[in-house]
């Protein structure tokens, strides 16, 4: 089996265990086709495909990916299959998932300029 | 756990609230108009009123308003009200949403 992102993942992990078998599924983030585990979280899937931003915020336009991992932040939210605000880091990837990006609601582009570092 | 630095270095470029994109310069100066609870930053601010309904930052809020001499009991809990997780309107109408979560 190819692994997708293989040297991304930790194939035997201290206290889960090795890895174990799961099929390869296929999806597509804002259009371009991935692969990765089913039943993985999108988010691990996304990472190992090399994808850290997976959005970016409403006021300054800054990137956004995975913060908590544990569903409680939600700053890795996608919009997935057309639902809005699903939490990548939570949901298990099925075959022919369509993930996007999720942007802000209404006129693009990030309200405010961001302030400069200090 | 006591992070003396809270509230120094960069106030303009650091985010205490994720979600509304709240800065620790806008959380000192709510403060310094005179916030003194956790609802009082909030309605000043926004910070706490994003996707994740403060789980994020009312902890550093609290450690804020505790350095401008407030405990976190006089600081005070957010108001917590139902629904605990962001859901569609759809589902508490009984709609389709209602069985996603």
């Amino acid at each position: 089996m190819t692994l997708p992102g293989a040297g991304l993942r930790v194939a035997v992990h201290s206290l889960l265990g090795p890895l174990g078998e799961a099929r390869v599924v296929r999806f597509t983030f804002d259009g371009l086709e991935y692969q990765g585990l089913e039943g993985e979280p999108i988010a691990a899937a996304l990472a190992a495909a090399g994808i850290r931003v997976i959005r970016h915020s409403e006021r300054f336009g800054r990137p956004r990916g995975v913060f908590c991992a544990i569903g409680h932040c939600y700053e890795c939210r996608v919009t997935v299959n057309g639902e809005r605000n699903v939490r990548s880091c939570l949901t298990p990837l099925r075959e022919g998932m369509v993930v996007q990006s999720q942007e802000p609601i209404g006129p693009g582009g990030p309200l405010e300029e961001p302030p400069h570092e200090g | 756990m006591d992070s003396p630095d809270l509230g120094k270095g960069r106030p303009d470029s650091t985010v205490i609230c994720r979600c509304e994109e709240i800065t620790l310069a806008e959380i000192m100066e709510a403060i310094s108009r005179g916030a003194r609870t956790l609802d009082a930053v909030k309605r000043q601010t926004r910070a706490g009123m994003g996707m994740c309904q403060g789980r994020t930052c009312h902890q550093a809020i609290v450690r804020l308003l505790a350095a401008a001499g407030r405990g976190p009991e006089q600081a005070g809990r957010p108001s917590i009200r139902p629904p605990v997780r962001p859901v569609l309107l759809e589902a508490l109408d009984g709609g389709e949403g209602a069985s996603t979560e």
